[in-house]
């Protein structure tokens, strides 16, 4: 460094000695301050010019469209912060016989007796009594969802209750002495209405809670009020039924080993046994039917008595022609199989269960197989044979629907429907959670503005069902954003850059950035040093110019 | 040949006359027919129908239901579907099966009328149509897009009578084609699942994958038509067809030792009435050169027996040899020999297994002599059609179709129709069909034309030309095209192969009755060679402008900031001071290490 600057700076008499050696080198001529200058800002010109411009293109058309999403939001939607779930049914009480003012003691008492018992806070039964009408209007009020059951009072001899098969109505009969007086704070009628009504939606509540315990992503803290024997029967239900879908399509097939039986009653059968129940599903579910036959069909499992093992293997789905339909909806397959075999129930195990009978089993999510044996060369399924496998059909399809098995069946559709609306809800808001942990956890993912839409047209729905739980709106509201979030979930333009090696960078970018990026690096640093050297000599001549 | 197809065609009459009695019944048939040069034509042919009440009531009994409900999803009236590979060899082999109205051109067809009033939603209905067939018969049926999707006006007319037909306006005709699929056994695997035997009974059980694709020439057919007998209830019809020409030679050989060997001079079959016949001197004797055979060597196994469920009226199974010749059939089968002398069926019982065995014709059938009486004349076809490309170089072509009419005295008049790919444009002007030994183009033979040019990306071209040709005579049908270059991402992988231009599709009209198609054919596929680019060009071009914008940025930079001495002003640079700079660094460093050394002793 010290032999460099001296032979730089320039001393006048060592050139001129220089000069009269012939081989000998020559010093350049001192430079003029102004090229010196004019040196510096090319090279800081060039390097503004890469940072101010070149940097901010590169960047600009090399990042990827991420458009902002509430990711706090989202994450509170799915880890239930953003939505406690509140049913609150009211339940109108009919007193005719009473008089208004014995009548609202009774309902004031029996809510008294209700809020006691009632150890989950998201689902609330409130009383409220019926103004005197005809009982056709009341009838006519639960129709439109405002009320959830209706309780008749009337007159008798004992306390009995009994739940009207047919429309959501729970008749109460008291001995006229049981009425409590005005002043009493207790009362054994209150009581009896009370364990009544919390037996009745014992089950609905049971799931529910279990619905948001396993939502809540903690599955070993049992939710309160709920046995480990009905957490375990609710699981094997959650487990059994089918996503919920607005429309189902059910496929009655007929399969057989041979070449017969090659025709069945089917469509008359159907409209037999199984029509009614599709009817009063229909304000919850849409159903298409068809039906096919299907010979020469070889089951998967040839023994003659199937073991539990066996059933899950007799599908021969490679076979078998039970591709789903197309179109969104999912099928429901119920299949009948004509032949000799049995099952082998180990008859303690499953006696009681009801799902496997000797001849048909339910296929979780799928639907069930019932095995019909026939006698020898029959060529023709006649409707009277088509009964019991209709039958057990039926039950299968309450219970792969997800419809709670306790009740009058328009209490279990009703519960089914706010059991669906809570499930919806938090699928969605599962939904969106792994969405935002999606976005978080890969930075170089693109998020069109679609998915955005979506997120904040998930949240909306999401916040009206929210509100509207228990009424019949939020089963719509939770069904447009369960799809919503799918559809921003699955968006197809998210996953297709998703995998950009470096290699491919690096080789698009080094024959560029290494020829052009090494002389400017190296003019900055010359020039840096130059600077520097100059500072220095300037210090120095500062110093001479004192000493003299 | 006129025999055969009347024969065929009077066998499909039946069947329908009898598919008018009930509702919803099953009916199978298999030909055989040996033909020259030791092949053999076998058609399959099922056919099943549901009446179109319980069709719309979704209840299926023959019909299968996978491809019902595409059908009903897709608003599909009439579908024709075909799978197809090889070339028919007209010149030997003579008329097609079925008058050519059960195959497609190598790859697979499909055309459909869809009901749709406007073009947008039948677009849409076809797109459904395809993607549903694509999973169903795993086929890349769902890559027939709008480049690949013409609408024919003249070629195609419905074969059902489709439901309010008065008004036809509201059923659109599209027509897909995909030349490069290649069709393998897991389309014949769903084919088969169609069936209501499953392929597991019937002459449906011989069908093997293994021999099936192993054919000289075959087609796959599926056609579904709804048929509305006059005073009857309309039917929905569904008729599979697979035709197959086998080589007996190749089909005898021996599952587990395939690899074909040279056959021992003494068994070879020579033509002894050559004058050069010798021992080494051999001119093969092609006509009844081993046809001999039974149905478990040509098919590799034996039928299960005919189909409970087809119709008993309806034998299942045909051979087409003069009854000269003897056939031998397994315990139970009954040989019924028809009218016309050429043909004779067999009932088959539906419990045991069966095989057809057809001798050898005596020690006769060495020499070519007493070939003629051992199969039949295959009958001449219509119309014999081959195309093939023309021009030279990476930017131009040409397409010359050669269309000979065999007939001595009666035209044939035709439908001719190219779908071509929007890559290939085609010059209009240079259209021109010429006959043979005549000079210049001839106008008469062109009676109609419809021209729908392409769009670059978006459609390709379609071309219907209504010609008449005279009797015996041949026309040479030209034109010229332009290849045009593709983007770099609109390659497909191993683009250097070429890219495959569909058969064009001729159809036959019945001279008189306009416009109603009596048989069809088409002709081969083309493989069309366009200029396809060094596809690391990227790469190149990045390091190439890189390369160039250094030197350029380099050179720049440099003499702006510079500074320029004379030669003798700068720091010396030269081998010798660099030795003399690195040999002081050196002993330099040697001084420190000896020094090290003995500060260390020390």
């Amino acid at each position: 460094m010290e032999a460099t600057s001296a032979s730089d700076s320039v001393t006048v008499p060592e050139t001129v000695t220089n000069h009269k050696e012939v081989v000998g080198r020559k010093e350049p001529p001192p430079e003029k301050p102004s090229d010196v200058r004019r040196r510096s800002f090319v090279v800081l010109s060039f390097w503004a010019i890469v940072l101010c411009l070149g940097l901010p293109i590169w960047w600009k058309t090399t990042s990827i469209y991420r458009a902002s999403l509430p990711v706090d939001e989202m994450l509170d939607w799915s880890d239930g912060r953003a939505c406690r779930p509140v049913f609150p049914l009211k339940i109108t009480v009919e007193a005719s016989e009473l008089q208004q003012q014995e009548a609202q003691n009774l309902v004031r008492l029996t809510q008294h007796a209700l809020d006691d018992l009632n150890d989950f806070s998201g689902h609330h039964l409130r009383l409220q009594l019926a103004s005197p009408r005809s009982t056709t209007e009341i009838v006519q009020t639960t129709k439109d969802g405002t009320s959830a059951l209706t309780i008749r009072l009337s007159p008798g001899d004992s306390t009995t209750a009994a739940l009207h098969p047919y429309a959501p109505v729970l008749d109460i009969t008291y001995p006229p002495h049981t009425i409590p007086s005005p002043t009493s704070s207790s009362s054994a009628l209150a009581t009896f209405v009370a364990n009544q009504l919390r037996s009745t939606f014992a089950e609905e509540q049971a799931t529910i809670s279990y619905l948001l315990s396993a939502a809540s992503g903690q599955p070993e803290q049992k939710p309160p009020g709920v046995t480990p024997e009905v957490a375990d029967a609710l699981a094997k239900r959650t487990t059994r039924s089918l996503k919920y879908s607005p429309t189902y399509h059910l496929t009655f097939s007929l399969f057989t080993e041979g070449e017969h039986p090659s025709s069945w009653d089917i469509q008359s059968a159907v409209d037999e046994f199984m029509k009614p129940v599709l009817d009063v599903l229909s304000p919850i579910h849409n159903f298409t039917i068809d039906t096919q036959v299907q010979l020469y069909a070889t089951p998967g499992v040839q023994s003659q008595v199937l073991s539990k093992v066996e059933l899950s293997s007799f599908i021969n789905a490679a076979e078998w022609p039970l591709s789903p339909s197309i179109g969104g909806a999912p099928t429901i397959n119920f299949v009948v199989y004509v032949g000799n075999q049995t099952i082998g129930l180990p008859a303690v195990e499953e006696g009681p269960d009801g799902i496997a009978t000797s001849q048909s089993w339910l296929i979780p999510q799928w639907g069930t197989v019932y095995l019909l044996s026939l006698p020898g060369d029959a060529t023709h399924v006649p409707t009277t044979l088509l009964k019991q496998p209709l039958l057990t059909f039926t039950s299968h399809l309450l219970s792969l629907l997800g419809t709670p098995q306790s009740g009058s069946l328009p209490l279990r559709l009703s519960t089914l429907s706010r059991i669906r609306s809570a499930d919806l809800l938090l699928r969605a808001s599962s939904t969106l959670g792994s969405l935002a942990r999606l976005s978080i956890a890969l930075p170089s993912i693109a998020i069109p503005s679609s998915v955005a839409e979506g997120v904040a047209n998930t949240m909306s729905h999401l916040r009206l069902a929210c509100d509207t739980l228990g009424s019949p709106e939020a089963l719509y509201h939770a069904r447009v954003a369960e799809a919503e979030a799918e559809k921003a979930f699955f968006e197809k333009s998210m996953v297709g850059q998703l995998y950009f090696p470096d290699e491919h960078k690096i080789a698009v970018y080094l024959p560029l950035l290494g020829p052009v990026g090494v002389p400017l690096v190296v003019g900055l640093l010359n020039e840096l040093k130059a600077w520097r050297k100059r500072r220095r000599e300037r210090a120095e001549k500062g110093k001479q110019k004192k000493e003299t | 040949m006129h025999r055969f197809l009347s024969f065929l065609l009077l066998f499909l009459f039946s069947l329908y006359a009898s598919g008018v009695a009930s509702a919803a019944d099953y009916h199978e048939q298999l030909v055989l027919q040996p033909l020259p040069l030791s092949a053999l034509l076998a058609s399959f042919n099922f056919r099943s129908n549901t009446s179109l009440s319980a069709f719309e009531a979704h209840n299926y009994r023959f019909f299968p239901r996978s491809l019902g409900q595409i059908l009903q999803h897709a608003g599909t009236r009439e579908l024709h579907l075909r799978f197809s590979l090889g070339h028919w060899d007209a010149e030997s082999w003579g008329a097609r099966p079925w008058n050519g109205t059960r195959e497609g051109g190598t790859g697979v067809e499909l055309w459909a009328w869809l009901e749709a009033e406007e073009e947008d939603e039948a677009n849409h209905r076809w797109s459904t149509l395809t993607n549903a067939l694509s999973g169903l018969f795993c086929a890349s049926l769902n890559f027939i897009d709008g480049t690949r999707t013409t609408r024919p006006v003249m070629s195609f007319r419905p074969e059902g009578t489709l439901p309010n037909t008065n008004s036809s306006s509201n059923t659109q005709l599209l027509y897909g084609v995909l030349p490069r699929e290649v069709v393998c056994t897991e389309n014949l695997t769903p084919f088969l699942k169609l069936l209501p035997s499953k392929g597991k009974a019937g002459i449906a059980s011989l069908l093997d994958g293994h021999k099936l694709f192993d054919a000289s020439w075959q087609s796959m057919a599926i056609d579904v038509r709804p048929i509305c007998p006059p005073g009857g209830e309309c039917v929905l019809e569904i008729e599979q067809t697979i035709d197959m020409v086998l080589d007996i030679e190749r089909s005898k050989r021996p599952r587990g030792n395939p690899i074909p060997r040279p056959v021992p001079s003494h068994e070879l079959k020579c033509d002894m009435t050559k004058p050069y016949q010798s021992d080494d001197t051999c001119y093969p004797a092609d006509y009844t050169a081993s046809q001999d055979w039974t149905l478990s060597q040509v098919f590799g196994r034996l039928m299960k027996g005919a189909c409970p469920l087809s119709d008993p009226s309806v034998p299942p199974v045909c051979l087409r040899v003069p009854h000269s010749r003897d056939v031998y059939v397994s315990v139970g089968v009954r040989e019924m020999k028809n009218a016309d002398g050429l043909s004779r069926c067999f009932e088959v019982p539906s419990d045991a297994e069966v095989d057809i065995v057809l001798p050898q014709i005596g020690q006769a059938g060495v020499t070519g002599h007493t070939a003629n009486g051992a199969i039949l004349t295959p009958d001449t076809p219509p119309l014999y059609a081959e195309r093939s490309f023309t021009g030279y170089g990476q930017e131009r072509g040409g397409v010359q179709t050669i269309l000979t009419n065999p007939s001595p005295d009666k035209e044939v008049e035709f439908v001719y129709m190219e779908s071509l790919p929007w890559f290939m444009r085609i010059y209009l002007h240079t259209l021109q069909a010429r006959l043979d030994g005549q000079n210049g183009a001839d106008n008469s033979l062109i009676q109609e034309v419809y021209y729908r040019p392409a769009v670059d990306r978006a459609r390709g071209t379609q071309l219907e030309l209504r010609m008449r040709i005279p009797p015996a005579s041949t026309v040479f049908l030209t034109y010229d095209f332009e290849k045009s270059i593709l983007r770099y991402t609109e390659y497909p992988p191993d683009a250097n192969r070429g890219f495959d231009v569909a058969a064009a599709v001729i159809t036959i009209l019945r001279v008189g009755q306009e416009a109603v198609s009596t048989s069809s054919l088409r002709t081969t596929t083309l493989l069309l060679s366009l200029p396809t680019p060094d596809f690391s060009m990227p790469y190149n071009v990045i390091i190439f402008t890189s390369t160039a914008i250094a030197l350029a940025f380099g050179g720049l930079f440099n003499i702006l900031v510079r500074r320029f001495v004379a030669a003798d002003e700068g720091p010396e640079v030269s081998i010798k001071t660099l030795k003399t700079r690195i040999a002081a660094r050196l002993s330099d460093l040697v001084k420190k290490f000896k020094q090290a050394k003995i500060d260390r002793k020390e």
